[in-house]
């Protein structure tokens, strides 16, 4: 989906926060976060001069002590939600992590939270972290505090910061948010039922929400109605706010919770990882709750404008044209001067100054593209490309010439007339000078941004240019720009040297990465996501069957699942170089290699499955089935067909619908007598190919030549036909088109066949020289009709008598009719059982004459009355 | 009908009364203003009010990027102060039967009237939460409203104060009024037990709109205003949840005069100048002497671009309301529009002593530094109305003018985008956006804009006007798109006959000069008519007397070629050499015909 091209997939655009120049602290302070300092506390608790023990107080052994790091770690990374979580799930999370000091962090936290009762408290508190990031005096290297530059140094330092630049008013609301939080945990959490959890903590907990409950009346309330708020009063103004005394305490309770945003760096995260979904399968996310979500994010964070991008993919995935273009333009006239795409290659000061309109125009470009216009599309485009010219901004134009090519390939050349013959066409446009044809157009577009690519250090970009031009090269025909005259060389060749070699490029993308810029942004934070939601599930099953699991006692990388591990590639690089492989499956049924196909989409579907797009997966799973038609017959093609469908509902994936169609088609072709109408054909066939040939396509026109020669073949028109299949044959030479040759070769050994006894030799000829290619890459089907000629190429040479050489005969008829068996091919089933009744008669053995013309009348009736069968795969 | 003014006044009288004891304040000044308002019985009118509305053209259009500002042409007299109208007075107005609705007793010293002084002292003091204390157990209606009142006005005035302690980096702002759910459960029990009045509904009806349900609060506003309709705060919270004229259209409302009120209003919100104007002109025969009044139909005209007109109103209103402050931003911007510097100055200063810290204040202020060209300062203003009101619609598109000026464009567009996201009707703002990114060369992104705001001003010529050149740009050159926006502003009533004149230029460059000189004629008419001349006249000459020329009609070319010699420059020259060629080509037909005869 070209959509998230240009885009990066969300993830690869990712700013380092770009809090700077707001003026205000980097992060909010927020109770949650005071939990995890604390925590941060006891992980490395303040140097005391001296008698300093491995592991320090609490922890059993150095495993238990990282294992807490791994964990607050992963808190500050971990981009699941965008709220952060209340106090009760944290306290179930902290369980899990703690088990061997039976809940003694849980109590400790929970009695350091309900212990800051005035603004003072957190003062002191604050104060007391200062000495976490400070090493004592005389401490040596092999003492263990805080690095202040590390992750967990960083954080700590923000929230100090962060308390610092806080009003009053702020440390009053904090103490107020944190009375709410420890109120938040449920009277039904009750810990009794935990054996590892102390009674008495539990108890002591009661006792403190009761206790909090009245704190959080003063410090709540306390500022607009004083201290001498009568009992009537506030029960009055309290009720719906006190989970205890109302009857609806479950819906008021969801109020209680403070709506903490996470930090700005989580919540970038959280978005990029929607983002990724919204790609990989947008059949999952529903519009309307996703929206909810995001609104909701909206008002929590009005000035996090990225959300509206993310509403924007939404109704771009979900096909609403209207919201997606609003919430376009409102995502950029907001956050276009400060919030640029590709901020990674551009400083950030420029950002500023210059602004990103020009990748709006991109986007825009991108989805009038998507949508279908082609004109509004390339209208964008032109203007992106003058802007960012204006702006001097080369990573968008590179970007924007990518985009284009990638528009000109998509329409192809069906829709050339309505733009092309415009007098405004793009060619002008864009600086071009001479109009060109639109190959010629994309040629040259391609190669200036594969230059800017390559000189900006644009890596994903430069490996998409590659992709496209092996697209290219594949398709199309290398001419020189400027031709003029007779003696202008018209090598009309694509080069599978040149595919090759782009694919190649394109994937370099993997091993250059390390090295480049992209590996900055590596950490998109779901390796933290799925450790913290690993750790809940493994806990969630374990309180539920209450039965003590041995797993958790284990090394913490049990509770990993295989994807869960942090991926070295970033998912934009990922899905590039996965492109490259699917296109090798492309390029490889192109040149006729059937198990190439099969091999790249196997890798594809296995290696590159979590980073691809929903398309892009349809697609490799469409040649995956495509080949089991042939290779495997329908019945095992439907049954894939089954799978894949239920993991891409058809209405989202055309891809697999088109597949079902024309597996249904073929196979009923097959099946069943066809009423001929070959004259029809032969005139369909005859406009598509002056179609083809006038928009250029020269390897459709390999194929249509072959289809003209089989329906002359067809129709007994044997003389006609020859032309046909020699000029196909040599248009897969020139192209390099094997498979399709060497089927090309084989019909016209037919045709000559079909021209009497006396070219059986030559045909005979014709037919080894294709087989080797044939069998080794050819279908079931390409496979039996070989067969079958080399059989008919023996029986009807007067030279040659079957009692001399039986096998010869025989035996490529018995590898034809096992064949087309599995294909359900009664047509040719029926031809190649007739040939093998004639041999059997030839050399006299009558029973297995009998049997194969019983064979063959078996698949004749079948042809004739297809209703008698019942039809399991019509669905 | 003295009696008839009698009857308004006891009313109105009434209600003021009422209100203010309830503590709303601005629904009392409302009404009082109102009940001072209705024309004295002393002097019976005579005149004939109600001039049948006559249009003709007036001023031509400010500057194009100040369209706000801007007025418009079509004029409508309104009756003079002092004329009549008063015969219409004690009858129905506009020929309808109102429902009289009686003026509800007041429980005004049941049992604790004297907590209940204590509480409106209190409040009136912005004691809210001792207010509501002090009625803790009172039962009277009177009593439980203004507990409840007291105890919303308290959550609101925590709830701006924690908006702005609680601003974050992104711009969190999630601050509530806390009291909103209490207050829902308790006035919706009320109101299911029907012990509730309609000062109790117009507080659940805010109550449900604050916490979102707009439906439910439409229908309770609606149960407000039906059963006391003198509350013109009710009207005013149910007009803002009136965002289209269909939602206006179903509301059940019974038929009493202030409905005329606030269906005037409601129009004039929901650009429905001409009925706003009518339904105002009719309630001015009552309300002689209403500022109210007065100051709605100045604006009414002031968006219809009548800009002289409304212009006489403000001036009178100020005259006799000097340190009025409402509507005065109206009358700033008619004033930036008209660029009376001084007239500015002289009322900025004014409202300045008044209250400096109202959003119109600053407004006003801001209006005129942008006058002034003074445009950092004018931000400046705009930024502190918008910190007293961040919801006020005007001063965040005025602000995105200002920004425009000092070539911002980050910062116009985000202020514009606001101003959208506040009111997406707000078509100014649509221009705005549409006009800066067609200034930085983004003319096919400024479209989506142009096409949104001339969506919602269909007949305002100059969106497209402003569209057709976005087509025309070098860049884009969709001529035949442009010659449709071109049509399209011509029939919407171009005051400044750009559309004629680039319709013609453009036919002309498409080679299509028959239709070219049509619309070369027709501008030529109209310049005739406005008796404007410039290169536009000359051009339109020009190509006329060439056009006659080419096609052989000789003697309208001549026609057109002796107007031109009126003119200097090179196109005088050119006009005697084309009649020389006419006179030339006219003597040179008839002889060579006489010689093919001849032959």
């Amino acid at each position: 989906m070209n959509v998230f091209a240009g885009v990066g997939g969300g993830s690869a655009a990712t700013d380092a926060a770009p809090a700077v120049g707001t003026g205000k602290a980097l992060l909010e302070l927020t109770p949650h976060k005071i939990a995890v300092c604390h925590l941060v506390q006891v992980f490395a608790p303040p140097a005391q001069a001296g008698g300093d023990v491995v592991p320090p107080f609490p922890f059993e052994s150095l495993a238990h002590h990282n294992r807490l790091g791994l964990f607050l770690f992963t808190l500050t990374r971990s981009c699941e939600d965008f709220l952060e979580p209340p106090l009760e799930e944290f306290l179930r999370q902290l369980k899990a992590v703690d088990d061997l000091t039976n809940g003694w962090f849980c109590e400790q936290l929970t009695s350091t939270l309900s212990a800051l009762n005035s603004p003072d408290d957190l003062f002191n508190f604050f104060d007391k972290l200062r000495g976490v990031l400070t090493a004592p005096e005389g401490a040596s290297a092999e003492d263990i505090f805080l690095d202040p530059n590390s992750q967990l140094g960083v954080f700590l330092r923000c929230c100090i910061l962060a308390f610092n630049s806080m009003t009053f008013e702020g440390v009053c609301h904090l103490l107020a948010d944190i009375v709410m939080y420890c109120n938040s945990t449920d009277a039904s959490y009750d810990m009794a039922e935990d054996e590892n959890f102390n009674n008495e903590v539990g108890s002591m907990m009661d006792a403190d929400i009761g206790s909090q409950a009245d704190m959080f009346d003063k410090y709540h309330r306390g500022f607009s109605s004083g201290s001498h708020m009568g009992e009537s009063s506030s029960a009055l103004t309290r009720a719906p706010m006190l989970p205890y005394d109302s009857d609806d305490a479950n819906t008021s309770k969801a109020d209680d919770n403070p709506t903490c945003l996470r930090s700005r760096w989580q919540l970038e995260a959280y978005l990029n990882q929607q983002a990724d979904i919204l790609e990989k399968d947008p059949s999952s996310v529903p519009l309307n709750s996703f929206n909810a979500t995001m609104t909701k994010l909206r008002t929590l964070a009005p000035e996090l404008h990225r959300v509206q991008f993310l509403q924007y993919l939404n109704a771009l995935c979900h096909d609403d044209y209207v919201t997606s273009v609003d919430n376009l333009h409102r995502y950029f006239d907001y956050s276009a001067g400060m919030q640029g795409l590709f901020g990674r290659s551009v400083s950030p000061v420029q950002d500023i100054v210059v602004g990103k309109y020009e990748s709006a125009l991109l986007c825009l470009g991108n989805l009038h593209c998507y949508f279908g216009h082609p004109k509004k599309a390339l209208e964008a485009f032109a203007e992106a490309v003058r802007v960012s010219q204006m702006n001097n901004d080369d990573s968008c134009l590179a970007y924007v010439l990518g985009a284009i090519s990638n528009l000109l390939s998509k329409i192809g050349m069906s829709n050339t007339v309505g733009i092309i013959s415009s007098p405004y066409s793009i060619g002008t446009n864009i600086g071009l000078g001479t109009p060109l044809s639109i190959q010629q157009q994309l040629l040259v577009l391609l190669k200036r941004s594969l230059k800017r690519a390559d000189m900006l250090k644009l890596p994903s970009l430069l490996s998409f240019d590659h992709l496209s031009l092996a697209k290219f090269d594949l398709k199309h025909v290398q001419r020189p720009l400027v031709s003029f005259g007779p003696n202008a060389s018209t090598k009309l060749r694509t080069c599978p040297v040149d595919v090759c070699k782009n694919l190649r490029l394109s994937s370099r993308v993997l091993t250059d990465f390390g090295t480049d810029v992209l590996s900055t942004s590596n950490d998109n934070g779901s390796f933290s996501t799925s450790w913290l939601r690993n750790l809940s599930a493994a806990t969630g099953s374990w309180r539920s069957s209450s039965v003590k699991s041995t797993k958790l006692h284990n090394n913490d990388f049990d509770n990993f699942h295989y994807h869960a591990q942090p991926c070295p590639v970033p998912a934009p690089v990922l899905q590039l170089a996965g492109s490259a492989c699917l296109l090798r499956a492309t390029a490889w049924e192109h040149y006729g290699s059937a198990p190439m196909v099969r091999m790249n989409a196997l890798v594809y579907a296995t290696c590159f499955a979590d980073a691809s797009s929903s398309s892009e997966m349809s697609l490799a799973y469409v040649k995956l089935i495509q080949q089991l038609a042939v290779f495997k017959g329908y019945s095992a093609a439907f049954c894939a067909l089954k799978l894949a469908e239920k993991k891409f509902p058809s209405s989202t994936s055309s891809h697999i619908q088109l597949l079902r169609m024309q597996i249904l088609h073929e196979r009923a072709l097959h099946r069943y007598n066809t009423v001929s109408t070959l004259h029809l054909a032969a005139a369909v066939a005859n406009s598509l190919f002056s179609t083809c040939y006038k928009y250029n396509l020269q390897v459709e026109n390999a194929s249509v030549l072959l289809l003209l020669a089989e329906i002359y073949k067809k129709s007994d028109n044997a003389v006609l036909g020859l032309p046909y299949a020699l000029a196909s044959q040599s248009f897969c030479k020139s192209f390099n088109l094997d498979l399709l040759e060497a089927s090309a070769t084989l019909t016209l050994a037919e045709l000559w066949l079909a021209l009497g006894s006396s070219h059986a030799k030559r045909a005979l000829s014709l037919v080894y020289q294709c087989l080797p290619m044939i069998l080794g890459h050819g279908g079931l089907e390409l496979r039996a009709r070989a067969h079958i000629t080399l059989a008919k190429c023996h029986l009807s040479d007067p030279k040659f008598s079957v009692p001399e050489d039986p096998e010869a005969v025989l035996d490529p008829l018995n590898q034809a009719t096992e064949d087309l068996q599995v294909l359900e091919y009664h047509d040719m089933a029926a031809e190649a059982y007739y040939l093998k009744a004639m041999a059997y008669n030839h050399l006299g053995k009558l029973d297995e004459r009998e049997e194969a013309a019983a064979c063959f009348k078996e698949h004749i009736t079948a042809l004739e009355k297809p209703h008698n069968e019942e039809d399991s795969l019509v669905y | 009908m003295a009696s008839g003014k009698e009857t308004y006044r006891a009313e109105l009288r009434a209600a003021a009364r009422q209100l203010g004891e309830r503590c709303l304040y601005s629904a009392a000044k409302w009404a009082a203003e109102l009940l001072v308002g209705v024309e004295p019985d002393a002097a019976p009118a005579l005149s004939c009010a109600m001039d049948p509305p006559s249009s003709s053209s007036a001023t031509p259009a400010g500057r194009l990027l100040h369209m706000h500002r801007s007025g418009g042409s079509s004029f409508r007299p309104r009756p003079r102060p002092g004329g009549g109208g008063g015969s219409e007075a004690g009858t129905p107005l506009g020929g309808v039967s109102y429902v009289s609705t009686p003026i509800p007793d007041d429980d005004a010293f049941d049992s604790g009237g004297d907590k209940y002084l204590l509480a409106k002292t209190y409040f009136d003091c912005r004691e809210y939460r001792r207010a509501a204390h002090v009625l803790q157990n009172q039962v009277g209606r009177k009593a439980v409203f203004l507990r409840c009142y007291a105890l919303y006005m308290a959550g609101e005035k925590r709830k701006e104060a924690e908006m702005i302690e609680l601003e974050g980096s992104l711009g969190k702002s999630n601050a509530v009024n806390e009291e909103l759910v209490a207050l829902e459960r308790e006035l919706s029990t009320h109101r299911r037990t029907g012990s509730i009045d309609s000062f109790g509904l117009y507080l659940y009806g805010i109550v449900l709109r604050d916490k979102g349900c707009e439906g439910l609060a439409r229908t309770i506003l609606v149960e407000s205003v039906n059963s006391y309709p003198w509350n013109w705060s009710a009207w005013s919270e149910l007009q803002s949840l009136c965002t289209s004229s269909d939602i206006l259209n179903s509301l059940n409302l019974k038929n009493h005069w202030m409905k005329d009120f606030f269906l005037a209003s409601a129009y004039l919100e929901l650009k429905m100048h001409e009925e706003a104007l009518k339904r105002y002109e009719r309630l001015v025969g009552v309300f002689r002497c209403s500022g109210y009044i007065q100051a709605q139909i100045a604006t009414v005209q002031y968006s219809m671009r009548d800009l002289d007109e409304a212009e006489m109103i403000f001036e009178e209103l100020l005259r006799t309301d000097p340190f009025r402050v409402d509507s005065m931003d109206v009358y700033s911007n008619l004033l930036y529009a008209k660029e009376s510097l001084t007239a500015l100055s002289f009322l900025a200063h004014r409202v300045f002593l008044t209250d400096k810290y109202r959003p119109e204040s600053c407004c006003i202020i801001a209006n005129y530094y942008s006058l002034k060209g003074l445009h950092e300062k004018s931000v400046l203003y705009f930024q502190r109305a918008l910190k007293l009101n961040r919801k006020y619609l005007s001063a965040w598109t005025l602000m995105g003018h200002e920004y425009v000026e000092l070539k911002n464009t980050p910062a116009a567009i985000d202020a514009y985008r606001r101003a959208v996201d506040i009111n997406p009707r707000d078509f100014r703002a649509w221009y705005g956006l549409g006009q800066i990114y067609e200034m930085m060369g983004m003319p096919f992104y400024a479209l989506y804009y142009f096409r949104k705001s001339s969506h919602l001003q269909p007949d305002d010529a100059r969106l497209w006007i402003a569209m057709a050149q976005c087509y025309e740009s070098d860049q884009l050159q969709m001529i035949e798109e442009a010659i449709k926006c071109y049509e399209r502003a011509e029939k919407s009533n171009d005051t400044e006959g750009i559309a004629l004149h680039q319709l013609a230029k453009l036919h002309s460059m498409l080679g299509q000069s028959e239709k070219a000189a049509f619309y070369y004629k027709k501008d030529l008419e109209r310049m005739e008519i406005e008796e404007r001349q410039g290169q536009n006249f000359v051009e339109a000459l020009l190509f006329l007397a060439k056009h006659y020329r080419s096609i052989g009609r000789f003697e309208e070319a001549e026609h057109y070629c002796t107007r031109l010699l009126d003119y200097t420059g090179p196109e005088k020259e050119t006009a005697k050499n084309m009649l020389q060629s006419i006179k030339r080509l006219q003597s040179g037909f008839p002889s060579m015909d006489i010689d093919n005869f001849s032959l």
